[in-house]
Formats: C-alpha cells, structure tokens, sequence
C-alpha cells in the first residue's frame, strides 16, 4: 500500500523531470545541429520560473478551466503508464483508458483555446484536431495489432511478454506496426514536418495565442507531459518496456534524439499534406500489420 | 553572466529569471530589424543567453523597437505594448526612437518614443551592428539587477500623460484605457 | 397498477389535453405536464415487476397482450422520462405559435404509441402502436411548414416501407405458425428452418432498420431530424428511433434467440456479422460527414446516426458484454441527444437561427445552456466520469477481446470523429467571439433550462455511479439467457479487466485539484474583455473576428471527392423511376371514349382467341 502510494506521487514527478528534460535537449540538440551553441539545459526552467512571475490575462473562467482539465488529462495518463518498473494504476483497464484520457489533454486546450475569441487559436486548433484524426487512424490500427498479438489490453501485461518473447519491433508479426509507429511519432509528438497546429510564423503559436504568464508555463509542462506520454507508450509497446526506469530512460532518449534529428531538417507540411502522408503509407503498413498479425494469430 | 549561481538564484528567483529568459517578441517595427535575424541565428547566437522571438506579445516579456516609428506604427506599437504582461522591458535600438534620428523633420515619424511608451535602454546607431543588441541585452540585466529598468511601473503611474501624448499623436484611440485614468474606473479591471 | 390502466392514461389524456387547449392554454400546459409525470411515476412503481395480460380477444381469433418485463420496463422510464422533459422545454418554446393545441396533441400521441409498442406483447398490438407512433411522428415533423413538409413526406415514405416489409414478415408467421403471440413463437421458432429465419430476420431487419436509421436506410434521418421543432427533435433521436432498437433486441434475442442467430451463415457472409459491418459502417461514415454540416441541427442529426451505429454494433455482436453496452449506450444516447437538441432548440429560440457559421460567443450571455451542451458533448465523446464512456468502454472491450479488431478500429475511429463535430458545435455556437448583433439576448427561460440541468446531472452522475443502470442492464442480460456480469455500484469486474470508474475519478479529482495548485502559484491574472486579443497590432474588429466558416475546411477539400450521397441519390432515382413509369402508364387514360371502346375490343378479342386455341374455361 504504502509502496503504491509512493509511486502514484513519484510517477508524474518523474514524468514531469523527465519531459522537461526533453523541452531542454531539444532546443539544445537543434542549436548543435544548426551549429550554434544552445541555451543551457535547464532554460525551460527558467523559462516557467519567469512565467510564474509574470501577470498574464484571462478570458473567462473557461479559458482557465479548460487548461485546468487538460493538464489534470495529462498527469492521469501518467499514472496508468509504467515507468519502468513503477506502474501505479495499471490494472484498471489499460490500453483503452489510456487512449480515452488521452483525449482530454486537447479537449481541455481546445476549449480554453475556444473563450480566447481569436481566429487564430481557433484555426490553430481546427489543425490540431485534424492532425489528431490524421494520425489516429494508423494509430489504432497499430494499437489493434498489438492488443491482437498479446491478447490483453494491459500493458504491463505487454511489457512482461516482451520480456520473453523479445522486443515487438523485431518480432515477426509486429514490426510492420512498428515501422508504422515510428513514421506517425513525430505526429504524435508535434514535431516537425507536423508542428502545423503551433506555427509560429503563419497563426502566431496557434492555441497558444493568448497564453501568457502562468498559462503559458501550464502549457508548456502539459506539453512535457505529452512528449514524455506519447514516447513512454512507444517504449512500453515495441521497445520492450524495461525493468528499471534508468533503462526505460536511455531508451527514449534514443528514441526522442531520432524524433528531433527528423525535426531539424524537415520543414513544415501543410495540413492536408500531413494527413495524406498520414493516412497513406503509416496506414497501409499498420493494415496490413493487423491483417498478419490476424492471420498468424489463428 | 551569473546564471550558474545558485545562492543568487534562491535569493531572488524573480530577478534571475527574468534576466536570463528575455523572450522578444517578434515585432518587426522598422528598418532595424535586419539586424536581428544574423542575432537569432547561427552567427550570433542569442538562445544562447535565453533570448528568443515568439508570435505574439502576451508570451513575450522583451520589445525591441528597432528602428523609426511612423503613425501607423505608432498604434501598433502601442496596442502591442500593453498587451504584454508585466514586467516587461523595452529597448530603443537606433538612432531614431531618440530624438528623430534621420528623420528629424519628418512630417510623418514620431520624434521621442519616450513621450508614449516608456523605454528602458536606448543603443544609438544607424543602424547598430548585431553586437550591438548584446550589448542591449547585458545592460538590461545590469538594470534588472539593480531594479531600474521599471518602464512598466512608470507606465501605470503616469498613464494619464501617456495616454494624452498618444490621443495628442493619434487622435481618438478605439481600444478603451488599460489603467482608470479618471476617479471613475473607465477601462478594464485592474 | 396494470398495464391498460398506463396505456389508457396515455392515450387518454392526449385528446383530453387538446379539449382543454381550446378553452385556457394553462391548463392545457398544466395537464400536459402532470400526464407525461404522471406516467413517469407509474412506470417507476413498476419497476421489478413483470406481468403478461391479454386485454382483447376476438380480433380475427387472435388476443391482444400487453407484457412487462425488465426490457420493456427500462424502454418506458427511458421513453417517460425524455417525453416529460421535452414536453416541459415545449412550454416556453412552443409559445407565440399557431396551432399549439395540435403540438401537445401529437407530442402526448407519440410517447403514448411508443409507451405502446414497449408494453405489447404480441405483433399485432405492437404493428398498430407503430403505426400510430409513425404517422403522429409524420404530423409533428411537418409541423413547421416550408422543407419541413418535404422531410416529413420522405420519412413517412420510407417508414411506410419499413411498415409493410414488417406485416410482409408478421403476415408470414401467422401462417406459418398459427399465432402472433411473441412468447408464443419464441418457443415454435426452432422449428422452422433456417432458411426461413433468414426471410424472417431480412424482412423485420429491413423494417427496424429504416427506424433505426442503418446506414443504407437511413437519408431520412438528416431532414426530418433538423426540420421538427427542437423539443420533438429530441423525443425523434432520443427514443423514437430506439424503437428500432427495441425492434432488433426483441427479433434478435427473443423472438429468434441468439443460438439460431449465430448459427445462420458461414464466416463473412452470415446475418451476424452482416448487421454488424453495417454497423460499423454507420458509425465511420456519418460522423465524417456530420464534420461539415454547416446547421447545428443537421449536425446533431448525422451524429444520431453515427451513434445508433454504436446501438446496433453492440446489440448484434452478441456477447453479453457487447448487450450491455449497446442498451447502455441506447440509455447515454437518449439522455445526451436530447440535452444537446434542448441546448441547440434554446439557441434558436433566443437567437432566431442555427446556422453555425453566424452565431459564436454565446458562452456567457447563456451560461445554462453552455455547461449542459459541454457536459452533452462530453457524454458523447466518451469523457471519463460521463456515462458516455462506461457504454463505449464495454463495447470497445468486447470487440477487442472477442478477435475482431476490425469492428473495434470503426468504433474507436468513430470517437475521435466524434470529437471533431462535437468540438465544432461547441466552438461556433458558445465559444469565440460574440457578434454585434446578439448582444443584448437575454438567458433561456427556466423551463427551457430545467430539463437541460435535470439531464446532465444524470449523465454526471450515472457516469460515477454507472452501476445503478448497470444492475437494470444485466437483469435484461440474464433475461435473454447470458451469464451474468459482477455489477458493483462503480463499475464492473470481470477477469478480462476491470472497470472502476471510482478509481479513475478520483483520479482525476486530485489532479485537477493538484493543477488547480500550481495554477494558483502563479502571479495574478488580469481579466480582458474578448476585443482585447491578439490582433497583429491593432484593436480586433467587431463582427469579423470569429473564425467559424468552413471550420474544417482542409478535411472538406480533401474528402469531398469521395463523400457524395450516392445513397440518397439512389433512393432518389428509384422515386423518379417510379414517378415516369406512372406517367407513362397514365398515358392510357386518354380520356378518349373512342380509345376506351378500342380497348374493350381488343381485350375481348384477345380473350376470345385465347379461348378458342388454348380451351381454358
């Protein structure tokens, strides 16, 4: 008892470190490829310190609410994912209670979004959850596959038959999920060639708009919390999960260093452009993943 | 740079975090801002030293206006200005925001930004070098350091005179006060 | 407390309500409502009981029964409960209108024919409560003139079909068995062959289905749905087309039971997995096109379509899992459409409009309407803590468990489509910023926001506590023959997983409660009025600040080529065929006497060869 409550309060502290330690190795990786030096590690820290103290404005009590609900989304997912060896909620549901509390992480910034009364939060949005059914689709043609092949919805239950059968990536029924996978993660991360929700340059950071202050520094941890959710899963489901968080933590650094090498050199798709890619070769390889792993399966 | 001191750190987390995550906002007001785009890049890098650009000013804590201000950018300037959140910092970077600069007689350019805007460093030039806005940069923390660089407090105490110099510049303003500038409370919620 | 006694107050006090209605509208009001409470709580005393009366022999030898068990009794509170609460929004939204009395006369009608068709217990009774239920639904659709009467004409038409297909197939087995007592032939039914229970199955499924709204049957849903008057629009995809819900779950596990059900066909091309591919189908294919109607209501009514997908891909799956989430999902469907039509109905009613690219930033001139719309729109994605998300997870888990992923990738695809026209109808009505034009509307009335709030407290709290309609659901499960599920009051525990919605709620509580905390850490904010955002620079116009036309128009361009309504354009030349075949038959009658003497001699002449080579008389 005492043992599941320590790691309920450790699992999204960790999380927490761990996806802010991304934000900061981003910016750093990037600096290095284009050839300059980067801000320190931990500027993102600094970064929300600053944020903390600055007075920002609001538009409602929706606009407040809305960030409120999808950050509280993205620390429940934490907890039904495992971190190495800490999984705290990991019986009640699995896989599906993910993939349904995942979605309250955009809802709740699209509704926020919503009260900002600005066009561009609102196409900013529109493009996220375009994207989000873009990627979805393969998604859960691969996520099938998987709960197909293992029989279960669990993943601890996945990441203790990866521990006998070997590494999902490689095995033979899955790597064609896997290879799939891997093309839609920098969808799923947000990543260049498919940041089109928060450009920037053409809708001013998209939902991000009138994020200011403190909403701003919620932002931007629930985006820590995004990246670290969308790579755990990836690690837990094909990687093999591991057996203590250092391991699991080595691998999605490798992972999350592929993901920004992509980044750098990619430019940005146009929205319909990212959902054809997405809807054409991820899709065909994580369907005729599905029908393999059918076929093997009887 | 004192940014790996960790006792001045837990002394003063406002200060120092606000020194050393000066976030631009990525206005690009006149014909200085050629200047900027070799800082932000590779050549010389400003992320190096926290400073970024991003899209809109309510995300930004920083406002570089770099260059000379007509009328029209006037309002612009302003508008974006008071959509920043407090504390916020401004930087005149030439010659014209000063006292004209090359524009001195023009019937078009405004003479002295400090009359609307209140600005907290000025770098003079036509147009500085790169460099130049480092120079902006650790000056601005030397101000933050001592607590000088309080544009923004002296915008809100004295916003009666800013805003008459601004209807005096512009004529009739459409966005209602940001402070109460009479005893009844006209304008948003302070 | 019998069943003719509810019937008999029903039917009853419809006329009753209209005579009253001449004379003073309050009292009509006033009677109106205390009927449809009435028989709330005389539904609600039967719960738990189950009776079977015949109340009329001697119509052409066969007797007429009512019947009560578990399943009928969850159809009528579901039925009840949403009549009341349309008939109660219908109060302040009919009013100013001509010919109300006939409103209330139809409303009172169509609850009491459904009430009927729940609560009969052989197939005649149940055909003529049908009819009745079609017909006042026809009356009430076209009620509002203008496209009204066109949508009202191609429903009634295709629920004609659906009609006599249904007697084609009652008319059969009275033939064949000799009874139209439901019991009755539940029990002879194993006698027949099968493929004679295919004929049985095809011609009641075709029937049930256009209620239902099944994809090939179901382009009368759109129109008819968005034309009837708002309160109506509720009763229509709330339980009107659950009838065929009822249908199927009375032709599917009682009349022809589930072991014949399953053993028809082989692999792919038996019945079962027929129904449950268009199903699917009817979950995927709707809700993309319900992403780009640009009328609220015409919104809502694609997504009543997509979501009777869900109904009928849990029913016909046939696990018991998948029995419960489907009638569970029935339950959810019924209480959130009808809180987003109520929501969408009092928008209109206030801003004379629902066209979702003029209206916007309704949020805090309505705030009633705006929570229960978001707590609506919750329940239809399937938010945790909403009931929404306890019918979809049973029907997810089973078709996932069970080996066909396929079905589970329809229905999970259909939930992020789902997320995409609910955040629409959100965002152009409530959210952004508020036009010139509907400044000064006032709030909803507060018979207009009493069964909006009634409705989602109940998602709330059936959401939390999901086992109060379980324990209901798993009784209607046993009743059909399926082991039982372990109910507990939060949820369900099986060995393939459990649902424990306390502890996903609590769950979520304290991190919201944690956020909530490191939001308060923050520097204060300032709150601004909308026209002080982001605008490059310069003060936000009035009125052309709102981004809501062709709000997902990336994925109308890309779609479009492949998203034309080759069905309705079917059904369409199918009506013109007919129409020119008519034309060409009327050509006979010329109106000619010479032509009509002509006819007459050939015909006789014809005859007359006839019987001189081939000797037939």
């Amino acid at each position: 008892m005492v043992v599941k409550i320590t790691q309920i309060i450790l699992s999204p502290i960790l999380a927490l470190v761990v996806g802010v330690f991304f934000l900061g190795l981003a910016r750093k990786i990037m600096a290095r490829i284009h050839w300059r030096y980067g801000p320190p590690l931990i500027q993102p820290v600094i970064d929300m310190i600053r944020l903390f103290y600055q007075k920002s404005v609001s538009h409602g009590s929706m606009f407040d609410l809305g960030l409120i609900l999808s950050l509280a989304g993205s620390i429940v997912v934490v907890l039904f994912l495992p971190f190495g060896g800490i999984a705290p909620l990991s019986g009640s549901g699995g896989l599906l209670v993910i993939l349904y509390i995942m979605l309250l992480a955009p809802l709740g910034m699209a509704l926020s979004g919503g009260q900002g009364a600005n066009p561009n939060i609102s196409i900013g949005i529109s493009r996220k959850l375009i994207l989000g059914l873009g990627y979805e689709v393969p998604l859960l043609l691969v996520l099938l596959a998987v709960m197909t092949r293992y029989k279960t919805i669990s993943i601890m239950e996945v990441v203790i038959a990866q521990q006998s059968t070997g590494w999902s990536f490689i095995s033979f029924p899955l790597f064609l999920s896997g290879l799939s996978y891997f093309l839609i993660l920098p969808a799923i991360l947000g990543l260049r060639p498919f940041d089109v929700s928060s450009a920037p340059q053409e809708i001013s950071s998209g939902p991000m708009a009138e994020y200011g202050g403190k909403y701003l520094a919620l932002a931007t941890i629930e985006h820590a919390f995004v990246l670290f959710i969308s790579i755990a899963l990836f690690v837990n489901l094909f990687l093999g999960g591991a057996a203590n968080p250092a391991i699991f933590f080595v691998k999605m650094l490798v992972v999350f260093v592929l993901g920004l090498c992509i980044n750098a050199v990619f430019p940005r798709f146009r929205i319909e452009q990212a959902v054809k890619y997405l809807w054409k070769w991820p899709t065909l390889l994580a369907f005729l993943g599905l029908i393999i792993t059918l076929a093997v399966r009887s | 740079m004192d940014r790996n001191q960790i006792t001045k750190w837990l002394k003063a987390p406002a200060k120092m975090a606000n020194k050393y995550s000066l976030h631009a906002i990525y206005f690009c007001t006149g014909c200085g801002i050629i200047e900027v785009p070799p800082v932000i890049t590779a050549r010389w890098d400003a992320e190096r030293f926290g400073v970024i650009p991003v899209a809109t000013p309510r995300q930004a804590n920083l406002f570089l206006i770099t260059g000379y201000v007509s009328i029209k950018t006037l309002r612009a300037i302003i508008r974006t200005y008071e959509q920043m959140p407090e504390p916020k910092y401004t930087v005149g970077f030439g010659s014209c925001p000063i006292n004209g600069g090359m524009y001195w007689d023009s019937y078009n350019t405004i003479k002295h930004l400090d009359k609307y805007i209140p600005i907290d460093g000025w770098i003079a030039g036509c147009m500085p070098r790169p460099e130049a806005i480092f120079i902006a940069v650790t000056h601005l923390w030397t101000l933050i350091d001592k607590e000088m660089a309080n544009g923004y407090i002296r915008y809100r105490e004295n916003y009666k005179s800013y805003r008459r110099n601004q209807e005096l510049a512009l004529g009739k303003l459409e966005w209602p006060p940001l402070y109460p500038v009479s005893d009844e409370s006209r304008g948003n919620k302070q | 407390m019998s069943l003719e006694i509810l019937l008999i107050i029903a039917f009853g006090g419809a006329p009753l309500t209209y005579l009253f209605g001449k004379t003073s509208e309050k009292i009509r009001d006033f009677l109106a409502v205390v009927i449809s409470l009435s028989l709330v709580a005389f539904v609600a005393c039967l719960y738990g009981k189950s009776m079977e009366k015949t109340f009329y022999l001697g119509f052409f030898g066969l007797g007429l029964v009512l019947r009560l068990n578990v399943l009928s009794w969850f159809f009528a509170i579901t039925i009840s409960v949403v009549g009341t609460l349309s008939i109660i929004f219908s109060l302040s939204y009919i009013k100013g209108r001509e010919k109300t009395d006939f409103y209330f006369l139809m409303m009172l009608l169509v609850n009491a024919a459904m009430l009927g068709i729940v609560l009969a217990g052989d197939l005649v009774s149940f055909y003529i409560f049908w009819e009745i239920m079609s017909w006042s639904a026809f009356l009430l659709i076209s009620y509002n003139k203008g496209p009204a009467l066109a949508a009202g004409m191609k429903y009634i038409v295709m629920s004609i079909i659906g009609s006599v297909c249904f007697l084609v197939g009652m008319l059969s087995l009275y033939v064949s068995f000799d009874t139209l007592n439901i019991s009755q032939i539940a029990s002879v039914i194993g006698s027949a062959s099968s493929g004679y229970i295919l004929f049985i199955l095809t011609a009641f499924g075709i029937a049930f289905g256009i209620k239902n709204a099944v994809l090939p049957f179901h382009t009368w849903l759109p129109d008819a749905h968005s034309e009837a008057p708002a309160p109506f629009s509720a009763v229509l995809s709330g339980t009107l087309i659950k009838m065929g819900t009822y249908g199927f779950l009375l032709l599917l596990y009682v009349i022809v039971g589930l072991k014949l059900f399953l053993g028809l066909g082989r692999g792919l091309l038996s019945f079962h997995s027929i129904l449950c591919f268009l199903g699917a189908v009817t979950i995927l294919i709707p809700t993309f096109i319900a992403m780009l109607q640009t009328d609220a209501k015409r919104l809502l009514a694609w997504s009543t379509v997509g979501q009777a997908g869900y109904i009928i891909l849990g029913i016909a799956f046939g696990t018991n899992l998948a029995l419960a989430g489907g009638i569970f999902h029935f339950f959810n469907h019924a209480m959130f459409k009808a809180l987003l039509f109520f929501a969408v109905g009092a928008v209109e009613f206030r801003t004379q409009t629902r066209d979702l690219d003029s209206l916007g930033g309704l949020a805090k001139k309505m705030p009633v309407v705006f929570i229960g719309t978001l707590v609506g729109i919750c329940a239809l994605i399937g938010v945790p803590l909403t009931s929404g998300f306890v019918s979809k997870w049973l029907i997810y888990k089973t078709l996932i468990l069970e080996g066909s992923p396929f079905l589970a990738f329809f229905a999970l695809a259909g939930t992020w489509g789902t997320i995409l026209y609910s955040y629409k109808l959100i965002h152009n009505v409530f959210l952004g910023q508020l036009p010139e034009k509907y400044k000064d509307i006032q709030k909803s009335p507060f018979t207009m926001q009493l069964p909006m709030i009634v409705l989602s407290l109940a998602i709330l709290v059936f959401g939390i506590l999901p086992g109060i309609p379980l324990k209901v659901i798993n009784a209607i499960g046993t009743s059909f023959g399926f082991e039982s599920l372990n109910i507990t009051l939060w949820g369900i525990t099986s060995e393939t997983g459990t649902l424990n919605t306390i502890n996903i709620f609590s769950a979520v509580l304290v991190a919201a409660v944690l956020s909530w905390l490191l939001f308060r850490l923050g520097a204060k904010s300032v709150s601004v009025s909308q026209e002080d955002s982001y605008a490059a620079g310069a003060y936000t116009p009035t009125d052309k600040y709102h981004y809501t036309a062709e709000f997902y128009n990336p994925l109308y361009r890309m779609t479009k080529p492949f998203l034309r309504d080759v069905i309705d354009g079917f059904y369409y030349w199918i009506a013109s065929s007919v129409r020119s075949l008519a034309g060409s038959v009327r050509r006979i009658y010329s109106g000619d006497v010479g032509y009509y003497v002509m006819y007459i001699i050939l015909f006789l002449t014809v005859l007359i060869f006839v019987q001189m080579r081939w000797k037939i008389w």
